[in-house]
C-alpha cells in the first residue's frame, strides 16, 4: 500500500476533482443526525460525523429495483436497461467498509455474481475515513473496527493534515492532480500511531468480549433468553433497514395499472417480518419473535462466520439506536458474559432446558 | 480532466434474438441468473384432486442444451404478472429436454398454474441446489421413504433410479398418503407392483373402500424390513412432522448419519444464496441443500 500526506486545505479541491467524473455521495447533516447523500457542494460534506441513521448499503443494493421488464401477454421479458454512472461514495467509516466486503461476499461469489449488484459495484470508488466511536458503537467486539482493505482511499484526520492510503490507480491519479502530496515523515507517523490510540481508548470497554461465540450460540439454543428477546420484537424491522449487512431481499411482480406489462422488482425484507420463512400451504417454520429474533442474531454472529469467515455484524451501532426495545447484539454479548461468568449450578440448568 | 476510470456500467435484459448468437446457453444463463426463460408446456397430468404433473420444454435450444439437473435439484418457476416460486424437479435427468414438475395447488401462484393449458409458456430459470449423492449412492440398497408431496422431489431419483436400476442393489420404496385419493403417481406405482426389483409399499393413513394397499403411517413398513446397515443409503421427504420419525426408524435400523438423505422445503426466493428466505442455521437451503444427510441436519439448529 502507497501512502501519502495531504494537507487538511487541499481536501475540497479533491473533492471537486471527484465531483468532475463522478456523482459524489458523502455524510451530510440532516435534521439532529448525519446521512450519506448525493451532493454538488464540497462545503456540505462532514468528515467528523458520527456514525450515520442508515448505512450506505442502499447505493449498492437499493430498497427497491427492477430487475426486468416483462410482457403478460407474451410471458417473457421485454427490453430492460439498467445504466449505472460512475459515482464515489465519499467518508465512510472502517465498520461500513466492513460491511461492504461482507455484502461483496454474498453479491460478488464466483458462482451467482449479481448483476445489479456488481454494475454498482464496479461503477463506484469508495472513500474511507477515520472515524471516533460513539457510544453505542461495538465494532471492536466483532472483529470489524479496522478496515484493511476494501476501499480505494482512506483518510486518517491528523488535524491540519490527512494521512492518505492509497489502494488504487484511479483514487491514486484524481489525488496526484488536485492535491499536494507529500511522504509521511517521523512526523507524520507519531501523529498517525497518537490518532490510533486515541481511538482505541474511546471504545465502550464494558462491553463484553465474548470468545467462543458459535458454541455458545449453539449450546445456549434453546435457553429461555431468545423467548425473553424476542418478546420484546415489534416486528418493525428497523433493525434490518439501518443494518449495514441485512442484505435480505423478497422478489415480486408489479404490474403496470392496464396488467399488459410489469416489472419484477426485489425489494428489502426482513428475517423478523412475520412472513419471513412461510412456505406455500401456510406453514412458518419461524412462526414466533423467539424464533425469528434468535435467527437473526444466530445468522449475524455465528451461521454467516461458518460459511464466510467474519460475522455479519461490524458493530455499528445503528440496531441499538434503531430497536425501540433494545434487542441488539450487545444484549446478546451481556447474555453469554453472565451466563459463562455465573456458577457451575446455572450451566447445569442451561444443560437441562436443552 | 475528466478521471479515465470514470465509467458506467449497465446490466440488460433483452428478448432472445440473434444478436445473443455468439453466446452459449450457459454463457446467457450465467450472465443474469435472475432472468426466467421461456419454456412451454407439454403435457398435463391430473394427479390428484389439488395435485397436477406438468412437463415443460425450454424453448430456446442454445438454453434448453445447457440445462442439466441433478435428482434432487429445483427450479425458479415464474408467471410474469403473478411471480416465481421455486418447485422440485420430479423428472430424471435422463428424460433430456423436458422438465416435469409436480405441483400443488396451494396459493395464489400454484392456483394461476393450475388454470393454464398444453402449449402455454412460462419462465423457468435453473436448476438449482445441491440433489442426491447419486454416483455415491449407486452399488448400494436405496431405502426410500415419502410422505405426501414429498414424492415430488423424491420422483427425480426414483425416476432416476429405475433408470439405471442395475446400478443400484436392493432398492425399497415406502410411500405414505392421507388417504387413497391423495397417492400421487399411482397408475406407475402399480405397474412396479408387479417388478420384483422393487419392493414397494403404498400406504394409506386412513382406508376408503377398494384401497388394496397397506394401512397405516408411513413408519409401519419398518415393522417386517429387512435392512443391510452397511449398505444402504436412506432417503426421504414429506412434511415436516414426518422428518424425525422416519429418521428414528432409519436409525434403528443402523442406517450411517450421513447415510440417510432428506430434501428441506423452505421458500426460496432468488435460488443463489443471497435473499436469505431460505436460511436455517448457517445454511441456506438454495445452495447448500435442499438435499442434505442427517448429520449435516442436526448440525444446524433450527431445523427438525
Amino acid at each position: 500500500m502507497l501512502y501519502r500526506i495531504i494537507d487538511a486545505d487541499d481536501l475540497p479541491s479533491l473533492i471537486r476533482a471527484f465531483m468532475e467524473s463522478y456523482e459524489f455521495v458523502a455524510p451530510v447533516k440532516h435534521g439532529q443526525g448525519y446521512i450519506f447523500d448525493v451532493i454538488e457542494n464540497p462545503d456540505d460534506v462532514v468528515l467528523d460525523y458520527p456514525t450515520t441513521i442508515a448505512s450506505p448499503k442502499k447505493f449498492f443494493l437499493p430498497s427497491e429495483e427492477t430487475l426486468f421488464k416483462f410482457d403478460v401477454a407474451e410471458n417473457d421479458v421485454s427490453e430492460f436497461e439498467l445504466d449505472v454512472k460512475p459515482r464515489v461514495l465519499f467518508g465512510v467509516h472502517p465498520c461500513d467498509l466492513n460491511a461492504i466486503e461482507r455484502l461483496d461476499s454474498v453479491f460478488l461469489d464466483a458462482r451467482y455474481s449479481d448483476p445489479y449488484y456488481r454494475a454498482r459495484r464496479e461503477a463506484t470508488l469508495i472513500v474511507g475515513v477515520g472515524c471516533t466511536p460513539t457510544a453505542s458503537c461495538f465494532c471492536h467486539r466483532v472483529d470489524a473496527d479496522e478496515a484493511p482493505r476494501g476501499y480505494d482511499l482512506f483518510l486518517q484526520d491528523l488535524g491540519d493534515r490527512y494521512w492518505v492510503s492509497i489502494s488504487s490507480v484511479a483514487a491514486a491519479e484524481i489525488l496526484e492532480e488536485s492535491t499536494h502530496l507529500r511522504e509521511a515523515t517521523d512526523d507524520d507517523r507519531a501523529a498517525f500511531a497518537a490518532a490510533t490510540h486515541r481511538r482505541t481508548a474511546a471504545f465502550d470497554d464494558s462491553i463484553p468480549n465474548v470468545q467462543d461465540i458459535a458454541m455458545l450460540m449453539d449450546t445456549y439454543h434453546r435457553d429461555p433468553f431468545w423467548a425473553e428477546l424476542g418478546s420484546r420484537c415489534l416486528n418493525c424491522t428497523a433493525c434490518a433497514a439501518v443494518c449495514p449487512t441485512c442484505m435480505c431481499f423478497d422478489i415480486k411482480d408489479i404490474l403496470s395499472p392496464d396488467a399488459k406489462t410489469g416489472e419484477r422488482v426485489r425489494t428489502w425484507d426482513c428475517c423478523t417480518s412475520p412472513e419471513f420463512a412461510q412456505v406455500a400451504g401456510g406453514h412458518n417454520f419461524r412462526a414466533d419473535e423467539r424464533g425469528r429474533v434468535r435467527h437473526r442474531m444466530y445468522h449475524k454472529l455465528n451461521g454467516f462466520k461458518v460459511k464466510h469467515g467474519s460475522m455479519l455484524c461490524v458493530g455499528c451501532g445503528r440496531c441499538v439506536r434503531a430497536c425501540k426495545t433494545n434487542i441488539n447484539p450487545i444484549e446478546v454479548f451481556k447474555f453469554f458474559d453472565e451466563k459463562t461468568r455465573t456458577s457451575a449450578v446455572t450451566t447445569k440448568e442451561a444443560s437441562d432446558a436443552e | 480532466m475528466p478521471n479515465s476510470h470514470a465509467h458506467t456500467t449497465s446490466v440488460q435484459v433483452t428478448k432472445l434474438g440473434s444478436a445473443d448468437h455468439v453466446k452459449t446457453g450457459a454463457e446467457l444463463m450465467a450472465e443474469n441468473p435472475y432472468r426466467p426463460w421461456p419454456a412451454r408446456i407439454t403435457s398435463i397430468t391430473d394427479l390428484t384432486a389439488t395435485e397436477k404433473l406438468f412437463e415443460f420444454r425450454l424453448i430456446d435450444e442454445r438454453i434448453r442444451s445447457a440445462f442439466h439437473q441433478d435428482p434432487g435439484q429445483f427450479v425458479e418457476l415464474s408467471i410474469f404478472g403473478v411471480g416465481e416460486a421455486p418447485i422440485s424437479i420430479s423428472s430424471a435427468p435422463s428424460k433430456q429436454g423436458f422438465i416435469e414438475l409436480c405441483v400443488r395447488r396451494a396459493g395464489r401462484f400454484t392456483e394461476v398454474l393450475h388454470t393454464m393449458q398444453c402449449g402455454d409458456v412460462v419462465g423457468i430459470r435453473g436448476p438449482f441446489g445441491r440433489g442426491f449423492p447419486f454416483e455415491e449412492m449407486k452399488g448400494h440398497d436405496i431405502l426410500l421413504v415419502a410422505g405426501g408431496l414429498g414424492i415430488a422431489p423424491l420422483k427425480s431419483l426414483i425416476n432416476y433410479i429405475h433408470d439405471e436400476r442395475h446400478a443400484f442393489g436392493k432398492v425399497t420404496i415406502i410411500y405414505g398418503s392421507k388417504n387413497p385419493r391423495e397417492v400421487m403417481f399411482r397408475h406407475q406405482f402399480e405397474m412396479w407392483k408387479h417388478r420384483n426389483d422393487f419392493d414397494l409399499h403404498l400406504t394409506v393413513d386412513n382406508y376408503e373402500e377398494g384401497w388394496d394397499g397397506e394401512v397405516g403411517l408411513v413408519t409401519k413398513p419398518f415393522e417386517n424390513l429387512e435392512v443391510d446397515a452397511e449398505n444402504t443409503y436412506g432417503v426421504l421427504c414429506g412434511p415436516p412432522v414426518m422428518y424425525r420419525f422416519v429418521v428414528e426408524e432409519m436409525r434403528k435400523k443402523g442406517i450411517p448419519y450421513d447415510r440417510i438423505y432428506m430434501s428441506f422445503e423452505r421458500h426460496m426466493k432468488c435460488g443463489m444464496g443471497k435473499c436469505g428466505h431460505c436460511q436455517v442455521g448457517h445454511q441456506y437451503v438454495c445452495i447448500d441443500g435442499p438435499v442434505f444427510n442427517y448429520w449435516e441436519a442436526k448440525n444446524i439448529q433450527g431445523s427438525m
